[in-house]
């Protein structure tokens, strides 16, 4: 999967788990600050997002510096993942 | 009101040991209480340290919490004079760990989870003492402890009791467990507070108890010389950053104690090992401390015993204060630079006259005690029978089935049945989206009577305390989260779910809402939970604040009828709630209200207290206009048979409306009754629809009575 289709995905991912209602994908800006940012995004919600990445993605974060790097927009959260999912079968 | 709470006994049961005896053993050579965990079997191969207590068999049908509150209150009760006038106990657990057990099972017996509810532990404390007064629940997360022991005290400064066994209990079970290991709050390693590398807390289970008097029994006895409440109003589970809440609670408690702060010998902090509390903590203290005492936390021999905690750490306290011991903050190496606290590495032998308590939890819930020598300062009020004063009602708030407000109103007024569960849109509308973006139904329900009575008392600024009763608590988000702990094989437990889990929770998004930094009360009382929470505002609203008094209570399609045997019984699920806002100044507002009595019958019978406390049957037929009583469905034919028995008492021909037929059965369906009863007096006339052939009340008053094996009376009355 390629960087702006897991962009896209993980968009859907977040509407949904962190149910940001009235939010739809295209309002969501891939470089903009994800935490504490315009859509109210706080560290229960990472920690939120921390089990969503873990489960449907296989990738697991830890420590809580690592976290907020990762956490820093949605850019960087698809990034952590690609370098960090386990080799897909595919 | 001032003046100490005498410790006339004490109990406490930890990780440590059991009794003041193992427990000073512990503290005073520095042990280490953590272990890998056994109470139960996680389905990964990661086991977390705990602190965990080898519970003695016996009471085996008894869930692991009630045990545990037993051998404490049997400590504290050892050389009691007597039977207990209240008992407060501050718990998040109940049967929780059993329960838990039993769902997986897929158990659909109700009875089997007959000891689920927070409000059988203290039932079963009250039992067992032979306690006939108040028997009361304070669920407040990490803080319960405190709480409880803060509102003994000034139920004792209040005349309202002599003796009250107060204290906090929790045990462990996979909620709290897997919970706070989702919220990556758990530390691997054995926890290590105000350390530089401390990486979490260790969850623990244990229970504390005391027995305190207004009266010493010893000249040099250890007392609670004051306590304080606060909510930070600021996040549903992170600490305000700069300790805000706390610095408050610390700040008013040494008022409550007529102390300054270089009056303080020793702080035991609340110091659990995140590293968010450990800071906020740390900038309070010294920000209210020019020079600083010796402190510590117990948490790192301890682990965190979230309810028991304040409570278990208030008789370490007693015990700093009786053995000249200061204990060390157990599992330090290198205290961390950024807090600037030079904690104690060795536990130390010196004499301290005076103990500063910290206990914070979830819904930025804070509580202070002081505890230390008080001497002989006489008693402090007297003792003052019930019932309480007058609170004036300045607007209210009511939710069922039908709807919200009028909706809701007019039609009980009418008397017409208003039980069902209410669609979420149509009272969750009026609240920010993002505010309730993460909530589920209780929550929700609760703020949105939250806003209404605020709106409807048109007072330009909010209430500042807030007093919420729940019977169970936020069943879904508890469902939810056991639910998804079950199906991924506890994997991926939702820290959402947890956050919202607490029974606090709902009081808590209200004063971020609203802004409300006072106290901050949950009661789970059962079906008196209303009532619970009246008592505590009763007891704790200053004469110049306001404060929100409610019950709420939501009906879920799996839980409620496993865990109420009302609901079992019915036809079909009911829930809502009400309140009001309520103040202390006389002649204002557009109602007024008191709680006349507030007892047990075990024995099943109508308490005699009940009729004397009302005045006595002479005074109760005139100034009685209409009473509305509370059969819960599970012990309908005793509650039937204690109405039966007022009535009777005094030749009383007062018509009475069982409101539950009405509201449907839900633990907080007496709030809804006296949103009726405050709608009744102002109105000055009972409706025909209501209670034929209707009838004016010309001055009379409005009894909401609870009735089964707690018995309550609330009166209400015209301003």
């Amino acid at each position: 999967m390629d960087t702006d289709t897991l962009i896209e995905e993980l968009k859907v991912k977040l509407i949904d788990i962190l149910n940001l209602s009235g939010v739809k994908p295209e309002d969501m800006d891939a470089e903009a600050r994800l935490v504490g940012g315009d859509l109210g995004i706080d560290s229960i919600d990472v920690l939120e997002m921390v089990v969503m990445v873990e489960k449907d993605y296989g990738v697991i974060i830890n420590s809580q510096e690592m976290g907020e790097k990762v956490f820093a927009s949605l850019a960087s959260l698809a990034a952590h993942i690609r370098e960090n999912a386990p080799a897909s079968k595919e | 009101m001032s003046g100490p709470a005498y410790i006339l006994g004490s109990g406490i049961v930890t990780c440590l040991g059991s009794g003041r005896e193992a427990t000073l053993a512990a503290l005073a050579a520095n042990r280490c209480g953590l272990s890998a965990l056994e109470v139960f079997r996680p389905l990964q191969e990661e086991v977390l340290p705990v602190g965990q207590v080898a519970v003695p068999a016996g009471a085996a049908d008894l869930p692991r919490t009630h045990r545990l509150a037993l051998e404490a209150a049997a400590q504290a009760m050892a050389a009691a004079p007597g039977p207990p006038d209240a008992v407060i106990v501050g718990t998040t657990t109940g049967g929780m760990l059993e329960s838990e057990t039993l769902l997986r099972q897929g158990e659909t017996d109700c009875h089997s989870y007959r000891f689920h509810g927070l409000t059988t532990v203290a039932e079963l404390l009250g039992r067992r003492f032979g306690c006939c007064g108040p028997v009361l629940t304070v669920s407040t997360a990490c803080s319960s402890g405190t709480v409880a022991i803060a509102l003994a005290l000034e139920m004792l400064r209040q005349g309202l009791a002599g003796r009250i066994l107060a204290g906090g209990v929790d045990s462990l079970c996979r909620l709290t467990y897997f919970g706070f290991h989702s919220l990556q709050l758990v530390d691997r390693h054995r926890c290590r507070p105000l350390d530089r590398d401390r990486q979490g807390m260790n969850v623990a289970e244990g229970a504390a108890m005391l027995l305190l008097a207004a009266e010493p029994e010893q000249d040099d006895a250890p007392a609670i010389l004051g306590a304080a409440l606060s909510c930070d109003a600021h996040h549903p589970a992170a600490p305000h950053p700069e300790g805000r809440g706390a610095l408050a609670a610390m700040r008013a408690a040494l008022a409550d104690a007529a102390l300054a702060p270089e009056e303080i010998g020793y702080i035991n902090l609340h110091g659990t090992g995140t590293r968010e509390n450990d800071l906020a903590e740390a900038r309070a203290v010294r920000r209210l401390f020019s020079r600083l005492p010796p402190l510590s936390s117990i948490k790192g021999a301890t682990g965190h015993g979230l309810a028991a905690a304040g409570a278990v750490e208030a008789v370490v306290a007693a015990l700093a204060v009786e053995e000249n011991l200061l204990p060390a903050n157990t599992g330090l190496a290198e205290p961390d630079p950024a807090l600037a606290l030079q904690p104690l590495r060795r536990p130390e032998r010196r004499p301290v006259e005076r103990v500063l308590s910290n206990s914070f939890g979830f819904g930025g819930n804070n509580g202070s005690l002081v505890i230390g020598r008080a001497g002989r300062v006489g008693a402090v009020s007297g003792n003052r029978p019930w019932p309480l004063p007058w609170l004036s009602i300045h607007g209210w708030s009511c939710l069922s089935g039908a709807g919200m407000q009028a909706q809701c109103l007019d039609r009980l007024l009418r008397g017409e049945r208003v039980a069902g569960q209410c669609s979420a849109s149509r009272f969750a509308d009026r609240l920010d989206p993002r505010l309730i973006r993460r909530l589920k139904r209780l929550p929700v329900m609760a703020l949105a009577l939250a806003l209404a009575m605020h709106e409807d008392s048109a007072l330009e600024t909010a209430f500042s305390s807030v007093f919420l009763g729940t019977g169970w608590g936020a069943l879904s988000e508890t469902h939810d989260f056991l639910e998804r702990l079950a199906e991924t094989a506890e994997r991926f437990p939702s820290p959402t779910d947890f956050v919202g889990s607490v029974h606090n929770g709902p009081a808590g998004q209200v004063a971020i809402m609203l802004g409300a930094r006072g106290a901050n009360i949950t009661f789970s009382g059962g079906d008196g939970s209303f009532e619970q929470a009246l008592l505590g505002a009763s007891l704790w609203l200053g004469d110049e604040e306001r404060g929100c008094v409610m019950a709420v209570d939501e009906a879920h399609g799996v839980l409620s009828s496993l865990f109420d045997p009302s609901v079992a019984a019915s036809a079909g699920l009911a829930d809502g709630g009400g309140g009001f806002v309520l103040g202390r100044q006389p002649g204002q507002g557009r109602a007024r209200v008191r709680l006349l009595f507030h007892g047990r019958a075990d024995d099943g019978l109508l308490p005699a207290g009940l009729v004397r406390s009302c005045g006595g049957p002479e005074v109760l037929g005139r100034t009685c206009g209409l009473i509305l009583a509370g059969l819960p469905l599970a012990c309908r034919e005793q509650a039937e048979k204690q109405l039966h028995a007022l009535l009777r008492s005094g030749g009383l021909r007062v018509p009475v409306v069982r409101y539950r037929e009405l509201t449907g059965e839900f633990a907080s369906a007496s709030a809804l009754a006296a949103v009726l009863a405050a709608r009744l007096v102002h109105d000055g006339e009972v409706p025909a629809g209501l209670c034929s052939p209707g009838c004016s009340l010309s001055g009379r008053r409005v009894l909401v009575l609870g009735l089964g094996m707690t018995v309550t009376a609330m009166e209400f009355a015209a301003p």
